[in-house]
């Protein structure tokens, strides 16, 4: 065997042990995940997302919100993040079996979002913190996604949606400010986030 | 005096392979064009890295674009860091990596019409990734945010150069191989591997599922990182130290032992920044595992420079380019030592999620990678183009600026980073707490920033300087006296 082809050999094998651990391995593993039945209840966790929750993922993708939070509560051991109340137990495998895009993170200048949609479940928090972050916490470095809102008339559109806005945010008198599809997907899928079921694999911490 | 050292350096014996400019003319087309377009990205990202700093710093101000979608930071972040990486870190990469095999090889390169097709190919895909980023239509992966036509065209680029890498090879001057040509097929074999799995499997549909993509997808930054840009500048290092100081490597097997290391582990060392996620435990240790055994490549490749260069540090006083190696060569030291530590559980858990990780990276992206690059640059660009650098006060800034500024950057994401991780660990300070603790250290980002910022845009108008130089100022033949001292492997 030639030098190049002992090299060529080399590479497929060495580098080729990780492709089979690290990718092939967890891909043909997860995908032979199933949700959980509760033999008491029946009730079968984790759900799929509903559809409009679905064209969230690209909102979310598609502004980079995974470069400040995260999406992984870790056991009590390995941080504060049950102390924060960002989850009531850590996460598994399991809680990500249906998600087709996930978004791990691996920055927190943001808190996690892990359960946001278990902690605040009022659409209109969502739309006012996305139009003014700065107004819930001055030390926030989070931009404001203004461009998912649009000021139309008062009459113009059926008013369930309108954003509730005061001070200097307000729309000007006669108009109001309504989130665009892109805005309302974006809110769907964070309403979507929440991981408050019993899993047996990740018991919540007893004390 | 050519303060990049080609006629300065000492001549102990005669090239044995002929004419090198014959060579170096041979591929000057493709590199060129790889070297110039690697400048243009460099400058690109270098206006989105600064942006994005400062939006940091002061998300509501006027001058940071606030409610422009193009602009928001998490798609300016984006383009910074594929504009990076990929436009500039890549390109610079893939041209050092075709200059290189040519020459090792030993003969006047063949199929230019393969790399020019590349090098339009990538640049095509990598302008066509910038807009979409801009326009929203990331998939929001670290490092695989481009769309997947995207994707497919930049690993239909580098599978054209990897093709012609192999067929240079095939067609090489007998003889052993030079260990820099084992780094080279390593990072043009597994690259585009990594780059096509990633596609396949994360972009194009998502075909993973679940928890899956996230193993998936550290083990293509693992491997981005450690099999692709590593060898490839530790590939150039083996070349150009030597033949800088004028004597032979130290030790090849001291060599081998670090390119086999290296090879077997780096693969597997993405993992680690999952501690405590929810990936099997066994995922997570094996990585840090690797990440700790990474120390054996990088002090096997740091005691071999530094027995190299010994007693020669003079060379460094006028041989710039050297200089930009040397540190590079160091920073990938540092890197591996730093990537050990905070690869284990204890230190790990504090610091991930914070910007020490952040730091790490730049550690590796700048401080180690984009440093050899440019030093590959600046000895480089002068052969191909026949001509020399017009100012070498120019590259001097350039050199002392990127190191005060990048030294800067990494004290002060590291120093906030620990406070971060520590105030993170602790559920009674509020999130708003720990970004008032954060602020003096975004503020002093942003001007680390723009420190090495500043002295990015220097080294593209040494560049543009030297493509736009009117006369040939060079004088021609020099280039076929370069000695050839390379560690060859039996």
């Amino acid at each position: 065997m030639n030098k190049l082809n002992r090299l060529f050999f080399g590479v497929l094998v060495l580098f080729g042990a990780s492709w089979l651990g690290m990718v092939a391995y967890p891909y043909l593993t997860f995908a032979g995940l199933q949700p959980n039945k509760d033999d008491a209840t029946g009730e079968v966790v984790p759900t799929g997302k509903p559809g409009t929750a679905e064209q969230g993922y690209h909102v979310y993708a598609a502004n980079g919100c995974v470069y400040c939070h995260s999406q992984v509560v870790r056991d009590k051991s390995d941080g504060s993040d049950i102390d924060r109340e960002w989850g009531k137990r850590r996460t598994v495998a399991r809680d990500y079996l249906f998600d087709r895009y996930i978004f791990l993170g691996a920055s927190r200048l943001g808190t996690d979002l892990t359960n946001i949609g278990a902690r605040q479940t009022d659409p209109q928090w969502f739309y006012r913190y996305l139009y003014n972050p700065q107004a819930f916490s001055s030390e926030s470095v989070m931009p404001a996604h203004r461009w998912l809102f649009r000021t139309v008339k008062i009459n113009e559109e059926p008013s369930s949606d309108a954003v509730k806005l005061d001070g200097a945010d307000a729309p000007p008198a006669g108009y109001k400010m309504v989130p665009t599809a892109e805005g309302k997907a974006l809110v769907n899928y964070l309403l979507s986030l929440k991981k408050n079921y019993a899993l047996p694999e990740a018991p919540e911490p007893t004390e | 005096m050519n303060p990049l050292g080609v006629q300065d350096s000492p001549e102990p014996h005669a090239s044995e392979y002929g004419d090198l400019s014959t060579i170096d003319r041979s591929v000057r087309i493709p590199v060129l064009i790889f070297f110039a377009s690697a400048t243009l990205w460099l400058v690109i990202a270098s206006v989105f890295w600064l942006l994005t700093s400062v939006q940091m710093c002061a998300p509501n101000a006027w001058w940071t674009f606030p409610g422009v979608s193009w602009l928001t930071f998490g798609r300016s972040y984006s383009v910074f860091l594929n504009s990076f990486v990929y436009g500039w870190a890549s390109s610079a990469g893939i041209g050092v990596g075709i200059w290189l095999v040519s020459r090792l090889c030993g003969v006047a390169a063949r199929g230019l019409s393969l790399l020019i097709s590349a090098a339009v190919l990538w640049n095509i895909g990598l302008g066509l990734g910038l807009l979409s980023l801009l326009a929203g239509f990331s998939n929001g992966k670290e490092l695989l945010e481009y769309p997947s036509y995207v994707g497919f065209i930049l690993f239909l680029a580098l599978a054209l150069v990897s093709f012609w890498v192999i067929l240079t090879l095939q067609s090489r001057r007998p003889g052993p191989l030079f260990i820099s040509q084992w780094y080279l097929v390593t990072a043009f074999l597994s690259f585009p591997w990594a780059y096509a799995t990633a596609n396949l499997l994360l972009s194009a549909g998502a075909a993973a599922s679940g928890v899956s993509q996230a193993a998936i997808q550290w083990w293509y930054i693992g491997s981005l990182i450690g099999l692709w840009f590593t060898p490839i500048c530790l590939g150039l290092a083996f070349y150009l130290v030597p033949k800088s100081v004028g004597c032979p490597i130290y030790s090849y097997n001291l060599a081998l032992l670090g390119f086999w290391a290296l090879l077997l582990l780096a693969g597997w060392t993405g993992m680690s920044h999952l501690i405590g996620g929810p990936l099997p435990a066994w995922m997570v240790t094996i990585s840090i595992v690797a990440n700790v055994l990474m120390l054996v490549p990088a002090i096997a490749v740091a005691l071999n420079f530094h027995r190299t260069i010994n007693g020669k540090f003079e060379v460094l006083s006028w041989d710039l380019a050297l200089r930009f190696i040397v540190i590079g060569t160091m920073a990938y030291t540092f890197y591996s030592v730093e990537g050990a530590m905070i690869s284990t559980r204890t230190l790990g858990r504090i610091v991930e999620f914070t910007l020490v990780t952040v730091g790490h990276t730049h550690l590796g992206l700048f401080g180690f990678i984009s440093m050899v690059l440019f030093g590959g640059l600046y000895f480089i660009i002068p052969r191909l183009l026949d001509r020399k650098w017009l100012f070498t006060q120019l590259i001097k800034s350039h050199f002392w600026l990127s190191l005060i500024g990048f030294g800067l950057l990494l004290a002060d994401l590291t120093v906030g980073g620990i406070l971060q991780g520590f105030s993170l660990q602790d559920a009674k300070i509020p999130m708003n707490a720990v970004n008032d603790i954060l602020s003096p250290f975004l503020l002093g980002q942003s001007i680390a920033v723009f420190l090495i910022v500043i002295a990015n845009l220097g080294f593209a108008a040494a560049v543009a300087l030297i493509f736009l130089a009117p006369s040939r100022v060079r004088k021609s033949g020099k280039i076929a006296s370069e000695t050839t001292l390379e560690v060859t492997v039996n």
